[in-house]
């Protein structure tokens, strides 16, 4: 772990937040990085809370001091310097919260978009090794029939003829069937991927409803 | 003014950290609401920039010829943000403010009056660069999408033309914000060289959790409304030089240099071009058929496709450093390489490993790495 030393060896959130860790040796199992950037997360945001609460108390040390020492003219009631730290606290405290709404949303949106390719990988690679064992059995298939042919007498019985018709039948309807066995996985997948952009669109559309605060010209 | 003190002064109030650009922008907005209309939803990276720009300012304030150039460049920025001159004094006011209340008991007039006298220095270079720069080009460009083609599920190209000229070199990018992520603007290489009819071609690349990639790629349609920024970025082609030309595009880092290509078939006399285009799986060669095309059109160019992770693929399979090096050792060309930052950065080392001398190879880095 590598932390940038600064401000007489204090750690502030800034160098929490800029922390990395040495990835680990191959073979080995290192920390799980989510969980060690979420501590990080959590880290930061204590900080920031002590040192908020840090500020705060210090502030109201100064003014106990200056009312102690005869300083403050207006006893009791606030001056509007206090007022305006107060609000600058509200203020914060709500971009804050709204910081932290913004973060959490990003992180669910990039752990959709991760499941999502990785999901798409594995349909992705299950398809091509489908249609890899159709396209061999297939192969197998004709290569022996085309086998049986060459190296069949030349002259057929009436026995044997019959016997080639029939495996030719059987060789059409099993190329049917895998053809028709192909589609409806095809087909199965497309559905699944139009499922999919149509869920994204109703939720992206969900998703403005709830934004009614919105300005009219900045929808599309 | 006392650069010592001002020093000091500054490392006690970093010490809060976080709290210190809370509190200055809390006291912006609360004096000038009309202010917080500059910025984005989310503030914590604005308040990680405005943090790192204050400790770089102070740690240079006895070094004036480095901080007036980059004063002045942060002034040209804050123009696309909608930064004027009356902003200045308002971000006065609270940075004084901030610094007081962090200093406590430590401020003193003496102090005060050198941190005032500090930032109307600052103020005044970025607000004369910015009127500068204002007299010679818009603060942004308003641009309308006309065309956009999903290439696959994450990858999109798309065509905008702007209102106005926009003068730029082939290779070089510009920042692009939309009203859907109001405030929130990224940096995307045109992928064509300047066209008289003002459009300009954008390749993007969708990053999991991507605050505006994520709309480029799947929520932009043709009439779209964009705005785009000034060209910025130096992975450009000298048209004199005498070497020929090795391009090396990994993902959508071919837009720049695809942009090039179109530049050197301009050319009276084209030197050869080798472009190299690399992705993980054949399918992540979204441009591949126009490449083609252009080979086809152009003796003096070479495309070379390369995959590195689909044992299916019938063309160059490996690393894209390892499959350029295998055409090779281009010792006496012009190299250019766009792409992932560890595409760049493994490319970058093989070509030094073949001896390419370093003022040779020009880069730009797209900042991700490829998931």
């Amino acid at each position: 772990m590598t932390v940038m030393p600064r401000n007489d060896g204090r750690l502030t959130p800034d160098q929490v937040q800029s922390v990395t860790f040495p990835t680990a040796r191959l073979g080995r199992r290192g920390y799980d990085e989510e969980h060690v950037r979420a501590f990080c997360a959590h880290v930061e945001r204590e900080l920031v809370t002590l040192l908020n609460e840090k500020a705060a108390l210090w502030e109201e040390v100064q003014r106990l001091r200056q009312r102690i020492m005869g300083h403050s003219d207006d006893l009791p009631g606030y001056r509007p310097e206090d007022a305006h730290i107060q609000a600058v606290r509200v203020l914060s405290n709500a971009q804050q919260t709204a910081d932290r709404y913004v973060a959490d949303a990003q992180l669910y949106s990039r752990q959709l978009a991760e499941d999502a390719r990785r999901r798409r990988d594995e349909v992705l690679s299950e398809a091509h090794r489908y249609a890899e064992r159709v396209l061999e059995e297939a192969h197998g298939t004709a290569t022996r029939a085309a086998e049986a042919a060459l190296t069949g007498p030349v002259s057929l019985t009436a026995g044997e003829r019959r016997e080639l018709t029939a495996e030719l039948a059987y060789l059409r309807t099993f190329s049917d069937v895998y053809r028709t066995h192909l589609r409806a996985y095809l087909e199965a997948l497309l559905r699944n991927v139009e499922e999919w952009e149509r869920a994204e669109k109703s939720s992206i559309a969900a998703a403005r409803a709830d934004l009614p605060f919105l300005p009219a010209d900045r929808l599309p | 003014m006392d650069v010592q003190r001002l020093k000091e002064s500054f490392a006690r109030v970093a010490m809060h950290g976080d709290a210190v650009p809370l509190f200055f922008y809390s006291d912006l907005f609360l004096r000038h609401p009309e202010t917080r209309d500059l910025f984005p939803v989310s503030m914590a990276a604005q308040r990680d920039r405005l943090v790192h720009a204050l400790a770089r300012i102070v740690a240079d304030v006895d070094n004036l010829d480095d901080l007036a150039v980059y004063l002045k460049g942060l002034g040209r920025d804050h123009r696309k943000f909608g930064t004027v001159a009356e902003h200045y004094p308002a971000v006065g006011t609270s940075l004084l403010a901030t610094l007081a209340h962090f200093n406590g008991p430590d401020w003193t007039p003496e102090l005060a009056a050198d941190w005032k006298a500090a930032y109307g220095l600052v103020a005044q270079v970025m607000i004369a660069a910015a009127d500068e720069d204002a007299g010679t080009r818009p603060s942004f460009w308003d641009a309308t999408v006309l065309a956009h083609e999903l290439r696959r599920f994450d990858i999109a190209t798309f065509r905008l033309a702007t209102t106005e000229p926009l003068a730029y070199l082939p290779g070089q990018s510009v920042s692009v914000e939309s009203p859907e992520r109001p405030r929130i603007w990224r940096f995307y290489s045109m992928a064509n060289a300047p066209r008289d009819d003002l459009t300009m071609d954008f390749h993007v690349r969708m990053i999991d959790g991507g605050a505006l990639s994520m709309v480029l790629t799947r929520g932009l349609a043709a009439g779209a409304r964009l705005r785009v920024g000034p060209p910025v970025g130096a992975l450009t082609y000298a048209p004199g030089s005498p070497r020929d030309v090795l391009l090396i595009a990994g993902s959508t880092g071919l837009a720049p240099l695809k942009a090039i290509v179109e530049q050197i078939s301009g050319l009276a006399a084209p030197r050869q071009v080798h472009l190299f285009f690399g992705a993980r799986t054949a399918d992540g060669l979204y441009d591949l058929a126009d490449l083609e095309k252009m080979a086809d059109g152009y003796p003096w160019l070479t495309v070379v496709p390369a995959v590195s992770d689909d044992p299916g693929f019938r063309g160059e399979r490996g690393q894209l450093p390892e499959v350029v090096a295998r055409h090779g050792s281009w010792r006496q060309h012009d190299a250019y390489v766009a792409g992932p930052t560890p595409m760049v950065e493994a490319t970058v080392a093989q070509l030094t490993a073949l001896g390419v001398p370093p003022s040779q190879i020009h880069t730009e880095d797209f900042g991700w790495s490829e998931p």
